[in-house]
């Protein structure tokens, strides 16, 4: 079933297909396209206006984006440096513990997306 | 005398409402009643101070009504309104009590005038909310609420004992702004501290909300922390130390938040960071700060039980709230997706959308003081948030790797519940005045000007590129079934078995010492009995023996005493 | 009808010796002595209220009764904390009594009728203690207390019962008369008098070492107020039927123990005396040991009542706290924890007795999801717990508020994180019951089709649980009747 997603209709609602289509890995780089586009449209949107602050940082072109890119990329990074060191198995507290028990099935309505 | 009922009482005579009607339907529909009164109610309030009662000698101010206590009061009606709302299905009354408990709890806390009646509701939200995690009826939530509990009341004690030294320090009880300079205060600091999740005093949150039933997590994120958070702005605006507590607030949840695997504790390391800002805000303490203090609590408890919301109608549908265990759920639930993506793009602070126009009120407050550290901290954490959750949240709930799990769209009243909240968030976004007329202080703030639109949508979008440059090397850390450490480690870990082995020691110490204790007064029993007591008898009969023997020779001893 | 104060106070003492012999006489007819027995605490509770009427919270005039030697009498009177005991335990007698003829039909326990003779005499004891005007007078009806609670606490017969009966006998025994007496002969030898004197009657006469040897041997000589090492009767008189536990070992006895304290605090060192000698500061820090020790022992205890014996002797601590911290506020608050404890303690007591009736379970983790069978028992149980916990809205808040001045006063921090990691120890050890109760499931459901047992069983928790709101907002009343005890009236 994974594998067909993209190929077999599977009478989704409209709204649901709008989003697969971005699901679609053939749809990637339309999307990756449009987001370097943006961007490069916001860094040059710098050059139209008078840029002030109250540090002198912040009246660099593109300061912000700079600083968005690279402290998100630091922040991922770092984040998977932490994970090496405090990652634990998932029943680490015990296996009827909060984190690895399962969410009772009583308080939930679990259906299936019907077909009709 | 009570010249007005506190509105607090309004939500506790509907808690007694509901538990004296059979179960059904009523009870949710007063749930939902209620806080619109409550609300209408607030929104009408003179200024004042109203309902003072007189207890065990003090006065207590239940009902001080100003513009900080009432921007906060009407923010908490509408989150219980929308709370009930998206809990329209459940019939449990135990949770639809605590609900409104803990609401009503919530709100009179945030009119409480002095600092006993700000302990009882404080202690009052405190015993209603843990019901919420234990309605979920296992194991895991019995042990975390109880964890959550002891936490919660500890904070309550604190405050207590904060508020009797400060009593009899300054013979005050009001509740205003303090300075810290006695251990009094301090305690008081510590309590609401506690309460917003200070660093290392933080990990009940990630502890509990993820542990609380689908609908109550929604509940919960609500009020506890913002109620500190308007403590915090009541009595301690201005600290500077704040300062630099929020700025470590707003930083290490995101780094936590971004392995983390369980969505909802996600969301809740998230809730942590956004607190952060708001206790900057507190700390910077300005007319600017404050305004962005109470205004990102408002755009905040909106779009932060969106997310919930959505997350949690994801787990009503599939079981899982787990980013491992998800993904490519947008087809069947597209709705949800929508919504979801409504809320991440708030809390992410896209232009347009709330977070926009409220947390650049604290941002820019602390460039206005040229405090450069603190501005690039914000700044990073802004973009942090990005990650968790306006990207993690939705991408791998809703979108990225196709789980093949195809669960029906969530019930009507919850997309309901998140269609209104994604219109609050959205209004607020496009519309900020209303909500900055509802501010404690007046407020000279355009955010729609080239420069902020720009600059933001540039650290946005570039932060969006760096994630797809991320995960297309492979560099992005993949979501894996697993649970990280936190400071939880030392109570849930180390503490217990402490306590269990000090415990067994002291009881072993203690029985050793009684059994010799017992003995002794056996034999010295035995022997006086058979010396000078009469022989046998019933044993109801023999200490009847005894007690005369020992009345003699307390006379006898009296008379000696008396002619020496 | 109104009497006059003597005419009551000797009521309130006669009624239940009446109702001892009412229930020799009439032991064959079950209903007859139950009815009369409530007409008694009936009687009693309004001979105490007749009191009050007359008295109000000031001091009556002494009656004496026999006088044995010059200062050494047997004599009454009425102050406001002797006032406040006897209506606490007249009050809870009646409550009780209705619990305890649901609980030993209910249970179909043996003897009906010394049970209730004992239980009425030990009534007439606690009217005796709290109604008398020395210490002398007071020794006396503390050890007919003992004496007439024995039978009670061996009751079942068994020798279990009869074992933990000797504990409890030997104990309280040992200590009253082998320290206390001495420390009562002492005090007689060096003033003269025994009498309840506003100040204290040791002041200017002893120095302080003396006063602090003479306060141990109170403090350790008062076995009934559970103060540690001395506490192992308390958990040995638990195999008494669950009345006895909720009216005596919640309520009269314990009571009786740390209202000595308070008296001796009060009557005879004198809160003052006791402040600028500092006698007091090591019976501070061992109760605060108790406090903190008793707790961590309730914790790791499964059985039920043995808990909430647990919780008592810690709670107890807290009266004792307030009576070494030596200050006026620290005397509020310990005598004001005298009722709101009382009241949430029996509610507890009575809760796992109206558990034990139903499902005869006397072990926690064999009440797993018990509370939603029996939702009044377990909800009158969270609001004892919550009350003791001391949380708003219920009395024990209130206390805790004023223990906390009071320690806030004497500049005790370490006094105030005692009472702080009490509150959670207690969170720790009494609501796992309520909230596994109410939401886990135990795996066989072998709870199915139980309910409530019969009203005279779930009624009276009921009841008692509401006092404990109502002494939320009435906790103010109190303070000010007692007052005079701290020189303000």
């Amino acid at each position: 079933m994974k594998e067909e997603t993209s190929k077999v209709p599977e009478n989704l609602p409209i709204t649901g297909r709008f989003f697969a289509w971005f699901t679609d890995p053939a749809h990637a780089k339309y999307i990756i396209g449009f987001l370097v586009i943006l961007c490069v449209g916001l860094f040059l949107a710098d050059f139209t206006y008078k840029k002030y602050g109250h540090f002198e940082a912040e009246t660099y072109k593109g300061f912000y984006g700079a600083y968005g890119f690279i402290m998100f990329t630091a922040l991922i990074l770092a984040a998977k440096t932490l994970r090496s060191f405090i990652n634990r198995p998932e029943d680490y507290y015990g296996s009827k513990a909060i984190d690895s028990e399962e969410y009772p099935e009583a308080q939930l309505e679990k259906l299936e997306h019907s077909h009709d | 005398m009570i010249d007005m009922m506190p509105i607090s009482f309004l939500f506790f005579a509907g808690a007694l409402l509901i538990a004296a009607l059979p179960k059904g339907s009523s009870g949710a529909a007063i749930s939902l009643f209620i806080p619109i009164i409550a609300g209408w109610q607030v929104y009408q309030l003179p200024a004042g101070t109203f309902a003072e009662i007189e207890l065990m000698g003090q006065t207590l101010e239940m009902m001080r009504v100003d513009k900080l206590s009432r921007v906060f009061a009407l923010i908490f009606c509408i989150a219980a309104f929308l709370g009930n709302l998206y809990a329209w299905h459940v019939r449990d009354k135990v949770q639809q009590l605590a609900a409104l408990f803990y609401s009503g709890s919530a709100l009179g806390a945030v009119f409480a005038g002095d600092l006993i009646t700000l302990f009882f509701y404080w202690e009052g939200t405190a015993i209603a909310s843990v019901f919420l995690i234990w309605a979920r009826g296992t194991i895991g939530a019995y042990h975390t609420g109880l964890r959550y509990l002891i936490i919660q009341i500890m904070s309550g004690v604190i405050l207590l004992a904060g508020a009797a030294m400060l009593w009899r320090e300054t013979g005050s009880i009001a509740f205003d702004l303090m300075t810290l300079n006695s251990l009094g205060t301090w305690l008081i600091f510590l309590s609401f501290g506690m309460k917003c999740a200070f660093p290392l005093l933080h990990n009940w949150l990630q502890d509990s909300y993820p542990a609380a039933t689908v609908t109550g997590t929604v509940i919960l994120s609500a009020f506890t922390t913002k109620l500190a958070v308007y403590a915090l702005a009541r009595g301690f605006a201005g600290t500077e130390i704040l300062i630099y507590i929020g700025a470590i607030m707003t930083l290490f949840p995101i780094f936590f938040a971004e392995i983390e695997n369980d969505l909802r504790r996600v969301l809740a390391y998230s809730l942590n960071n956004q607190l952060g800002f708001m206790v900057v805000g507190v700390g910077i303490g300005t007319e600017m700060a404050l305004n962005g203090t109470a205004s990102h609590a408002f755009a905040h408890i909106l779009y932060k039980a969106l997310l919930f919301m959505s997350v949690g109608a994801v787990l009503f549908r599939t079981g899982t709230s787990k980013a491992s265990e998800l993904g490519g759920l947008c087809r069947t639930m597209p709705m949800t997706a929508f919504f979801c993506l409504i809320g991440a793009a708030s809390i992410s602070a896209f232009p347009l959308f709330s977070g926009f126009v409220t947390k650049s009120l604290i941002i820019d407050a602390s460039a206005k003081k040229h405090m450069v550290l603190i501005w690039a901290v914000l700044v990073f954490a802004s973009a942090g948030v990005l990650s968790h959750s306006g990207i993690k949240i939705p991408y791998f709930t809703f979108f990225g790797h196709d789980s093949g799990k195809r669960p029906k769209e969530a019930p009507f009243h919850m997309l309901l519940a998140m269609g209104l909240t994604a219109f609050l968030c959205i209004a607020i976004g496009v519309f900020p005045d209303p909500l900055y007329a509802l501010l404690p202080y007046e407020v000279d703030y355009k955010p729609y000007t080239p420069n902020h639109v720009v600059g933001q949508m540039q650290l946005l979008c570039f932060a969006l590129l760096a994630f797809v440059v991320l995960m297309k090397s492979g560099l992005h850390p993949p979501e894996i079934r697993s649970v990280n450490l936190d400071t939880d480690w030392t109570y849930r870990k180390a503490a217990p078995s402490i306590m269990l082995s000090l415990g067994r020691g002291l009881g072993e110490l203690l029985r050793s010492f009684e059994s010799a204790l017992t003995s002794l007064t056996k034999d010295s029993l035995t022997w006086l009995e058979r010396t000078l007591g009469p022989e046998g008898g019933i044993s109801a009969g023999r200490p009847l023996g005894i007690m005369a023997l020992w009345i003699v020779i307390l006379l006898a001893l009296a008379l000696i005493v008396g002619y020496i | 009808m109104m009497f006059d104060t003597p005419t009551a106070i000797a009521l309130s003492m006669l009624l239940p010796a009446a109702g001892v012999i009412a229930n020799l006489l009439l032991r064959h007819s079950a209903n007859l002595r139950d009815s009369i027995t409530f007409a008694v605490t009936f009687a009693t509770f309004l001979s105490v209220l007749n009191i009050l009427a007359n008295v109000g919270n000031g001091t009556s005039e002494t009656y004496t009764l026999v006088t044995i030697l010059p200062g050494l009498s047997l004599s009454f009177n009425v102050e406001p904390l002797g006032l406040l005991f006897a209506i606490l335990a007249s009050g809870l007698w009646m409550v009780t009594h209705i619990y305890g003829i649901g609980y030993m039909r209910g249970n179909k326990e043996k003897n009906h009728a010394r049970f209730f003779a004992c239980f009425s005499f030990a009534i007439f004891s606690v009217m005796g203690i709290a109604f008398s005007a020395n210490m002398f007078t007071l020794f006396l009806f503390y050890e007919a207390l003992t004496v007439s609670t024995y039978p009670l606490v061996a009751h079942k017969g068994t020798s279990e019962a009869i074992r933990g009966a000797r504990t409890y006998l030997g104990i309280l025994f040992t200590t009253s008369i082998g320290i206390q007496m001495v420390a009562i002969i002492w005090t007689f030898a060096i003033t003269g008098t025994l009498d309840f004197t506003q100040g204290g009657i040791l002041e200017g006469k002893v120095s302080t070492t003396l006063a602090t040897i003479l306060l141990a041997l109170y403090a350790f000589g008062i076995g009934k107020a559970a103060l540690m090492p001395f506490h192992r009767w308390l958990p040995a008189a638990m195999v008494a039927p669950t009345p006895v536990s909720a009216l005596l070992h919640a309520v009269a006895v314990v009571k009786a123990g740390v209202f000595t304290m308070l008296k001796v605090g009060i009557y005879i060192f004198g809160i003052d005396f006791l402040a600028e000698t500092g006698a007091s500061e090591w019976l501070m820090w061992l109760a605060a040991f108790s406090i903190v020790a008793a707790s961590v022992v309730a914790m790791t205890k499964d059985n039920l009542k043995a808990r909430l014996a647990y919780s008592t002797i810690s709670q107890l601590s807290y009266i004792t706290l307030g009576v070494a911290l030596a200050n006026s506020m620290g005397v509020m608050g310990g005598s004001l924890h005298m009722v709101t404890h009382a009241v949430g303690k029996i509610t507890l007591f009575m809760c796992a007795g109206s558990i034990y009736v139903v499902t005869h379970k006397t072990e926690i983790s064999q009440m797993t999801g018990l509370g939603r069978r029996m939702p009044i028992t377990f909800i009158a149980f969270l609001i004892g717990s919550l009350s003791i916990i001391g949380l708003p809205p219920f009395g024990g808040s209130w206390s805790k508020w004023l223990l906390l001045v009071s320690s806030a006063d004497a500049d005790e921090l370490m006094m105030i994180g005692v009472l702080l990691v009490s509150s959670l120890l207690n969170v720790a050890y009494l609501l796992p019951l309520v909230a596994k109760g109410f939401f886990l499931r135990s795996e066989a459901d072998e709870f199915a089709g139980v309910k409530e047992g019969s009203s005279f069983v779930w009624f009276p928790p009921a009841l008692t649980a509401f006092g404990c709101v109502v002494l939320f907002f009435y906790a103010g009343y109190v303070q000010s009747f007692l007052e005079p005890l701290i020189g303000a009236g």
